[in-house]
């Protein structure tokens, strides 16, 4: 039991953009214990405003380098609504093929670059090719086949230009989608080796549990495991499901002192979004495969220990790589048809909800009869799971406090870091110092 | 799908945020090399964005790999630098693998490391005068892009 503790962790690592964990512990009595979120407010909102309903997707895809995908969608969800344009059933789907693309990227990602090294005790994932090389080539496979499955659909790996209110500007051909459909079904060993290697080292994630609101889409017309579709549910709304338009209802959004960040809470004082979330509203829902996965992991419907999203994640990969491969088949059966597509402007407004990687993401729009943006509104994902991380640390830190200081740092940064947090969405530019 | 195995040998990267002013110069100067793409048939022009982590994809296996990107070294605003990976240090030091600042040297490390790395890479690095919300260049910076177009693509071959 330590007396006295004084942690200053400036800038997390291995999490998107910059959060810091002071903990003072005096004479026994935790003093001050905090997440903090130091980053400038980007304010992207009001760069949208005076920009044509048909360019709003592409902007606010820069708003972050991994959720761009995701970005578009719920900004594209949002302008339809606003405007009243509808879809095509072959473009909806194209659209959710496209969406998972973007989950396995992250997915792979945050399993395999920035969690993994906790559970093997590396700094970052560089030692590891040394240490298991193989697995650390599987997971950049893995990676590198879900980055080239955006190409294809979205037509680039970030940032994607094929997306348009109304549908899609480019339908791939039915051998692009045989080519993507054989890729996903040789990554299925990959990712079994990728589990158990996980699965190798989960001994070492934390055993800590604390009673959670889990929020996340829920789609049951028909019932699916939802990224796309669907209205907004948590565990603490009795099975049902919001329309996305009462979104503000969920994230009632509030200001801290200690974030520049905007945190969410809805029924209880805190909640979290993110894979785990998803897992708990819908697990019953998930591919074969996926609920194996689940399995192997003793992973269960209810599961309340943060440091398990990781876990979630590496989940839906299965479920995101089998479900593509029939969803590639219905594509297929119905025959693939180059599409045009049409809008035209008038005032309206509308929301958008999707979800991202890491949680659910809403976006809301006003736009005047030309169809320009009088208003925006973004609520991302990390901003619901900030309280999260604040009332996980504040019961974790009591339960751990007679371990060492090393592993006191360790457990708060692991579990910031399983929240998969994305908090600067924006900027990154190269900051070096010349050696010669 | 992209077949990675037919890919052009020169790949030229640029990173940034394009709604943050300066920051997003590279990506401003692959949308203006890309225009002259008939010039240089052995290139690939890539506007990375901020998808930081993807550089390891986009360089995998090249010949050389050309990456333009804003950085700040305290130099006069609109300054344009070319190094190699050697000639510096990222001062990152705490931040290994987060993906937004796109520590690209550590990229470049694991790159090595996986055996795919270009024999050849050159980074450019423009000084910037502003990072406000924006998605216009600074005036210094528009006023150089010429003098950029022509100082990089000398490195193409």
């Amino acid at each position: 039991m330590h007396n006295n503790l004084d942690i200053n962790i400036h800038h997390i690592t291995r999490v998107e953009g910059h959060g810091n964990i002071v903990v003072n512990v005096k004479n026994g009595k935790i003093e001050k214990l905090q997440w903090q979120v130091p980053e400038a407010p980007r304010f992207f909102e009001a760069m949208v405003r005076g920009h044509s309903y048909q360019d709003i997707q592409t902007i606010v895809s820069r708003i972050c380098g991994i959720c761009s995908i995701t970005h578009s969608l719920a900004a594209t969800k949002a302008v339809e609504a606003a405007l009243g344009i509808k879809v095509s059933e072959q473009a909806d789907k194209l659209r959710i093929l496209m969406h998972y693309s973007e989950q396995l990227q992250s997915h792979t990602l945050h399993v395999g670059y920035l969690a993994v090294p906790d559970f093997f005790g590396t700094p970052s994932v560089v030692p590891l090719v040394t240490r298991v090389a193989d697995a650390v080539k599987t997971i950049v496979k893995a990676h590198r086949i879900a980055n080239n499955w955006s190409d294809l659909i979205a037509g680039r790996t970030t940032h994607p230009v094929t997306l348009i209110p109304g549908g899609l500007t480019r339908t791939p051909t039915e051998k692009q989608l045989r080519q993507l459909q054989q890729t996903l079904k040789d990554a299925v060993p990959d990712l079994k080796k990728i589990a158990e290697v996980v699965l190798s080292v989960a001994a070492n994630i934390p055993k800590f549990e604390r009673p959670t609101e889990y929020v996340s889409l829920k789609q049951t017309n028909p019932p699916t495991y939802t990224f796309y579709h669907g209205g907004i549910t948590s565990n603490d709304n009795k099975g049902a499901a919001l329309p996305i338009e009462k979104w503000h209802d969920v994230a009632n959004e509030y200001v801290v002192e200690q974030s520049t960040a905007k945190w969410a809470k809805w029924h209880r004082d805190a909640c979290a979004v993110g894979a785990l979330a998803r897992f708990n509203n819908n697990a019953e829902l998930l591919s074969p495969m996926a609920k194996d996965a689940a399995k192997m992991f003793g992973l269960q419907k209810g599961c309340c220990n943060p440091y398990m999203n990781t876990v979630a994640q590496l989940v839906e990969c299965f479920h995101i790589v089998e479900t593509s491969i029939d969803l590639i088949d219905q594509l297929l059966v119905r025959g693939l048809k180059a599409e045009k597509v049409t809008s035209s402007p008038k005032a309206g407004k509308g929301a958008g909800c999707v979800e991202a990687p890491r949680g659910i993401l809403f976006h809301e729009y006003e736009f005047d009869k030309k169809g320009n943006c009088v208003a925006a509104d973004i609520c991302i994902p990390t901003n619901h799971n900030h309280a999260n991380i604040q009332k996980d640390f504040e019961k974790l830190l009591p339960e751990i406090l007679d371990q060492s200081e090393k592993d006191i740092r360790l457990k708060l940064e692991m579990l910031v870091r399983a929240y998969d947090p994305c908090i600067s969405c924006s900027t990154h530019f190269l900051d070096v110092q010349f050696v010669r | 799908m992209t077949d990675q195995t037919h890919r052009k040998n020169v790949v030229v990267i640029g990173l940034g945020n394009p709604l943050l002013s300066d920051e997003g110069i590279g990506v401003h100067l692959i949308r203006k090399l890309s225009e002259h793409q008939d010039k240089f048939p052995s290139v690939e022009f890539i506007d990375a964005g901020t998808g930081g982590m993807n550089v390891l994809h986009l360089i995998a296996n090249r010949k050389k790999a050309v990456i333009i990107d804003c950085v700040k070294t305290g130099k006069k605003p609109g300054t344009i630098k070319q190094f190699e990976p050697a000639d510096v240090q990222t001062t990152k030091k705490m931040t290994h693998f987060s993906l937004h600042e796109a520590d690209i040297l550590r990229i470049i490390e694991l790159s090595r490391q996986l055996g795919e790395c270009p024999d050849q890479i050159v980074i450019f690095g423009i000084e910037p005068e502003s990072l406000e919300l924006g998605q216009s260049l600074s005036r210094t910076l528009t006023n150089k892009i010429d003098l950029y177009m022509d100082t990089i693509s000398k490195s193409f071959s």
